[in-house]
């Protein structure tokens, strides 16, 4: 099947002016022409199929926005190839409209003064939705999420949670082949949450639409993701699923236990019987981490069982929380 | 995909304003307090024109009443500028502030869509103003009246609008090259007050500024002619509405280069 | 006081002015290109006349004003109201509200880095171009001083009508129709578009019992009259002064009954 959405080698730089600081700084700034080249995103290439829900992450400006804007045709790529279904969006950007839906978290692309559902008519209207689909469409949404409330309501006097389930709603009104949503929970409660990426992960599943996500809320990654690309400083670390994530460095977990006698000096002795594993201490705890793909965490603390009285045990996974900021932090070796 | 044309356009821009004012009716202390602000500009501006006059008689060799003319002129042709296009001037926060991202991930024209999400209702408070004025004005000077007069003051005005419209425009599309345009559009703006004296005034090298460069002389001066001294209509007068046209096809060409070069600040 | 808490405020509104540096050479041809207007416009008038003076005001005398005043305008206006009324339908004065300085302090200060750069932008060169043009008409003596001590009440009283008229936000979210009534009322009375020498007598004698000609006619009286006594300087100064504290008192109380209600209905 053809990919929906190809980066090839995809660059884009801007042009700024080098600021100095405080008032002789700004004075200088004034007739300066000290300009430096950013390169906001660097050589990044990807596939995405038709269907996908793709988590897009990076900490804060790796380049990610920069990135989707490219795709939905704002920005125009300084070199390398991007086609969204078969089209260089820049060049066409009216006609790629028509194929993407876009939610950037916390700006609402709805008509701030007008009831929901006039702006779902205004929608159909400029989208050219055919009457048969959009009723399908609101049926379709009716059974998702209880919009009744809020069909009537005039957009400004929602609340965050309400705008953006409005927005996301709206964003996928004319059934695009492409939704992008830019932290859709940002600043929102542990229910709304849930309820929002339960209603994406339903319109992914029965429309069938690619989804591109991008989100510092790893909650969002786990509920919806199977696939992650991760970005920083412009350059692509990491494009793979999810689980192969976990395993990225190595699929590692930490045994914590707790033993008789002298806790730094029991550590000493254990570090000398398991040699292939990290091994710290602190006063409450002796911890392991074990490379599952070495040996398993049980047969570990048989071994220790033999010469220590352990009388406590705790066992930690690393969550996927953990792996990104240690991609993030360490980049990938 | 079916073509989008101008009716479609049509059609879309009214089914927003329906919504628009809906909405507006809902803020009725708003609506009240703006028609009133926009009634005391007009009168304010009156009273200043009128306390010139208590002290110079005429200007240039145009008196009173043909002056009113060219006041309720300006008046009416910058109504639709006030009214459709009043969203220009949210363009610097829109553009400064990322927020103008919104706008480009839909499948209609990008200065359309922009400006057709504000109808400022007050413009419509100028328009009777105007025709006051100029109706007055028209009265004392004693012009009489034939359709095609009507017709020609009809059609120079729709043009004449044109003109303040593109310099807004222009001015309101440098906030994507210029981070502070504010002073900008303000300077454009109040320029148009100027628009309703007679561009004779002014020396040869400030008239062809203000009839080429930032052709003000178009929004009342040049097309009052044709009413005011059928006599002896200069070439420009007659060129006003191909001028007009022309204006504002550049200036919406600037607005959409702008839009396209624009990057988004932030996040 | 400290003074220092409040000079930061100053520099840091320097600091971020300067860093729009494209506008500044926009905003100083744009006056430039107004000030042109203006003499033409006021030339064209003054010619039509067949007098020299009128009103007790040659051409010169009258350019002068009126230049100065734009001047002044741009120098003064801090778009309190604008600020206010945003802050408040957006509840960030909330936030200032608990910053521990008085909210009109807090307000001024902010703005107060535009005072200079204004100042030094617009005001001067403006100032000093007027010289040039007009062959030192412009008296220099003892009156700057003056002048220079009635800039500063027609800062304070200008502020404190701003605040005045801005706390009415508070009860609205017409900030449009508010703010243009304001300008309007305070640009006309003021003498600021017209000089009040050319109003008809019983309008001079409304404004003169009202606070707005303290903010232009004053300053500017001061500065063109050289050969003024030094009992009418004082009595022009000693009405600002008293309109000064009249305004200040009145400002501040309105704000903090508004506040209080405001508060107590849990706006």
């Amino acid at each position: 099947m053809a990919a929906i959405i190809e980066i090839q080698n995809v660059t884009k730089e801007f042009k700024t002016l080098n600021r100095h600081e405080g008032l002789k700084g700004s004075l200088k700034d004034l007739f300066s022409r000290d300009y430096k080249i950013v390169r906001a995103v660097d050589n990044v290439s990807m596939s995405i199929e038709q269907g996908e829900i793709v988590g897009y992450l990076g900490p804060n400006g790796a380049g990610k926005s920069t990135t989707i804007k490219m795709m939905t045709g704002v920005l125009e790529p300084t070199s390398g190839e991007i086609l969204v279904g078969g089209n260089a969006p820049y060049k066409n950007r009216s006609k790629n409209a028509q194929e993407i839906g876009v939610v950037f978290g916390q700006r609402t692309q709805l008509w701030w003064a007008l009831p929901l559902i006039e702006s779902f008519r205004l929608l159909k209207d400029i989208y050219q939705i055919p009457d048969k689909d959009y009723n399908e469409m609101l049926e379709l949404y009716k059974s998702l999420v209880d919009i009744e409330p809020l069909l009537h309501k005039p957009v400004r006097q929602m609340s965050l949670g309400q705008r953006t389930l409005s927005d996301i709603l709206a964003a996928f009104l004319h059934n695009p082949k492409i939704v992008f949503l830019d932290e859709p929970t940002i600043g929102l409660d542990v229910s709304m949450k849930a309820k929002i990426r339960t209603l994406i992960h339903e319109l992914n599943r029965q429309k069938n639409t690619t989804v591109i996500l991008t989100t510092h809320d790893m909650g969002d990654v786990d509920a919806l993701c199977r696939r992650i690309v991760i970005i920083d400083k412009g350059k692509m670390l990491y494009d793979n699923d999810i689980e192969h994530l976990k395993g990225f460095f190595g699929s590692y977990r930490t045994l914590k236990i707790r033993v008789d006698g002298d806790m730094n000096a029991e550590a000493e002795v254990i570090k000398t019987e398991v040699p292939d594993f990290k091994v710290s201490s602190d006063d409450e705890w002796i911890s392991i981490l074990v490379d599952e793909d070495k040996s398993k965490v049980l047969d570990v603390l048989g071994l220790l069982q033999k010469s220590h009285k352990i009388r406590d045990m705790q066992l930690e996974e690393i969550s996927t929380e953990d792996v990104i900021k240690k991609i993030y932090e360490e980049g990938v070796q | 995909m079916k073509r989008k044309n101008l009716s479609f356009y049509f059609r879309i821009y009214c089914k927003i304003l329906a919504q628009d004012l809906k909405s507006k009716m809902s803020y009725r202390a708003d609506f009240i307090i703006s028609t009133i602000g926009m009634i005391c500009t007009n009168i304010s501006g009156f009273i200043s024109f009128w306390i010139m006059f208590r002290n110079f008689p005429s200007i240039d060799g145009w008196n009173y009443y043909e002056i009113l003319f060219l006041y309720g002129f300006s008046l009416i042709s910058l109504t639709p500028v006030q009214c459709f296009f009043d969203n220009n001037w949210s363009l610097r926060q829109n553009v400064y502030t990322g927020d103008f991202i919104k706008y480009c991930f839909r499948p209609i024209n990008l200065f359309f869509y922009y400006q057709s999400e504000v109808f400022d209702v007050k413009g419509l408070g100028q328009l009777a103003f105007g025709i006051g004025t100029l109706v007055y004005a028209w009265i004392k000077l004693g012009l009489g009246f034939s359709v095609l007069m009507l017709l020609k003051l009809i059609i120079f005005l729709l043009t004449a609008s044109l003109i303040m419209i593109a310099l807004q425009n222009a001015a309101a599309a440098t906030c994507f090259w210029i981070q502070n345009s504010f002073y900008v559009l303000d300077l454009a703006y109040r320029f148009r007050d100027y628009a309703k004296y007679p561009v004779t005034i002014f020396s040869k090298a400030f008239r062809f500024i203000f009839t080429f460069v930032m052709p003000i002389a178009f929004i009342a001066y040049y097309p009052s002619l044709v009413i005011l001294r059928p006599d002896q209509i200069p070439i420009l007068s007659w060129l006003s509405p191909v001028i007009g046209v022309l204006f504002f096809w550049i200036s919406y060409k600037i607005w959409m280069y702008g839009a396209t070069r624009y990057s988004g600040t932030g996040s | 006081m400290n003074l220092k808490k409040y000079l930061t405020f100053t520099r840091a509104g320097i600091i971020e002015a300067l860093q729009f540096r494209l506008s500044f050479v926009v905003m100083v041809a744009g006056n430039l290109l107004y000030l042109i207007v203006v003499y033409f416009l006021w030339k064209a008038i003054y010619a039509s006349s067949g007098t020299d003076i009128v009103n007790g005001m040659t051409f010169t005398d009258t350019l002068i004003y009126l230049v100065l005043a734009t001047a002044l305008f741009n120098f003064m206006e801090m778009y309190t109201v604008w600020e206010m009324g945003r802050n408040i339908q957006s509840g960030k004065i909330v936030l200032d509200l608990l910053k521990p300085m008085e909210y009109r302090n807090l307000l001024f200060w902010s703005y107060s880095g535009g005072f200079v750069t204004q100042f030094l932008l617009t005001f001067l060169p403006t100032f000093i171009a007027v010289s040039i043009v007009t062959h030192g008409a412009i008296h220099l003596g003892i009156n700057i001083l003056y002048f220079i001590i009635s800039v500063v009440m027609a800062i304070v009283i200008n502020y404190n009508i701003d605040f005045l008229v801005g706390t009415v936000c508070l009860y609205t979210e017409s900030i449009w129709g508010i703010n243009i009534m304001k300008q309007v009322v305070v640009l006309l009375l003021s003498g600021a578009t017209v000089p009040i020498a050319f109003f008809p007598d019983t309008l001079k004698t409304v404004v003169y019992w009202l606070p707005f000609q303290s903010i232009y006619n004053a300053p500017l009286s001061i500065l063109l009259d050289a050969e003024a006594e030094p009992k009418a300087v004082f009595t022009t100064l000693g009405i600002q002064l008293v309109w000064c504290i009249v305004m200040t008192v009145l400002s501040k109380a309105f704000w903090k009954t508004s506040l209080r209600q405001i508060t107590v209905n849990g706006g």
